[in-house]
């Protein structure tokens, strides 16, 4: 799993990504954080082969970025490294490119991402400490469970969709609770629904 | 459609977008957009405002759920949980 950490949007991402870490440790699986300078490319192609990939980061349609906007992931580059293996890329718009690679038939391997920019919500009064920060933990706990479902040994279809359903079942408890907060919390929510992508194998398991 | 007409539309679409974020975003709340970093309420009106990158994608944003309410795809997809 990527960690970049070196302005607040990846900050929240490496904070948020714990749960994650702690599914690994809880179930004795062998895994490896990229984290902070680490999140490199160099790194990253060196690594031994997992079969399961996080990568969290900026991104665009043909790459994904690590620490300080290195390029780990670029279509036409190294992409194939990434090929029948299982990959979450908590990344803005990486779905629509990247993504798509993995719709050749022969690969065994599956992309969840996103095909819209993946947002999220902060509470300033916690940016100082985003581990408390409730109104992010919403965004991040329902994009976890990609991950989590994937590593509990679901298929990549059940956990996206389980993931695509926690997010309606906060939009839900959002309007329910109708504060000042709802409703943007809703909006934001519906457009990460709407853009978390599945391509490849959707039978493919940890 | 006249050119005047596409620009009319374009304008009230901008004034409504920026009156659901005077309402929706509270003053402690921050939108992150991918590598565009953080933004306060302030800084997605300007956003909007100058119909940048960021802000066609706010409108974009704001557009898709309003239209997933009209249509009933939002109510249809919270019956299902």
């Amino acid at each position: 799993m990527t960690l970049p950490q070196y302005e607040d949007v990846t900050e929240y991402l490496a904070v948020f990504s714990k749960p994650i870490i702690d599914e690994c440790q809880k179930r004795n699986l062998k895994f490896r954080l990229l984290k902070k300078e680490k999140a490199n490319r160099r790194e990253f192609e060196f690594a031994p082969e997992y079969n399961f990939v996080v990568l969290n980061g900026h991104g665009s349609e043909d790459f994904i970025t690590g620490h300080k906007d290195e390029k780990i992931i670029a279509k036409g580059e190294n992409e194939k490294i990434l090929f029948n293996r299982i990959v979450y890329a908590r990344s803005c718009w990486a779905g629509a490119g990247l993504g798509k690679c993995y719709e050749l038939k022969e690969n065994k391997g599956c992309f969840i991402g996103y095909n819209i920019p993946f947002m999220f919500l902060i509470d300033v009064t916690w940016a100082t400490n985003p581990s408390k920060d409730k109104i992010a933990k919403i965004f991040f706990d329902t994009s976890n469970s990609v991950a989590i479902g994937l590593i509990k040994g679901k298929t990549a279809k059940e956990s996206n969709e389980n993931s695509r359903k926690s997010m309606l079942k906060a939009i839900k408890k959002s309007i329910i609770k109708n504060d000042d907060n709802s409703r943007a919390i809703a909006e934001i929510l519906w457009n990460n629904y709407s853009g978390q992508v599945l391509f490849g194998n959707m039978e493919a398991k940890i | 459609m006249s050119q005047k007409n596409s620009e009319e539309i374009n304008e009230k679409l901008k004034e409504l977008i920026i009156a659901r974020i005077e309402a929706n975003m509270s003053s402690n709340l921050k939108l992150s957009i991918g590598a565009n970093g953080s933004m306060n309420k302030e800084q997605m009106i300007r956003h909007v405002a100058d119909n940048d990158e960021i802000g066609r994608r706010i409108i974009q944003t704001h557009l898709n759920f309003m239209r997933a309410q009209a249509t009933g795809q939002l109510t249809n997809a919270l019956n299902e949980v």
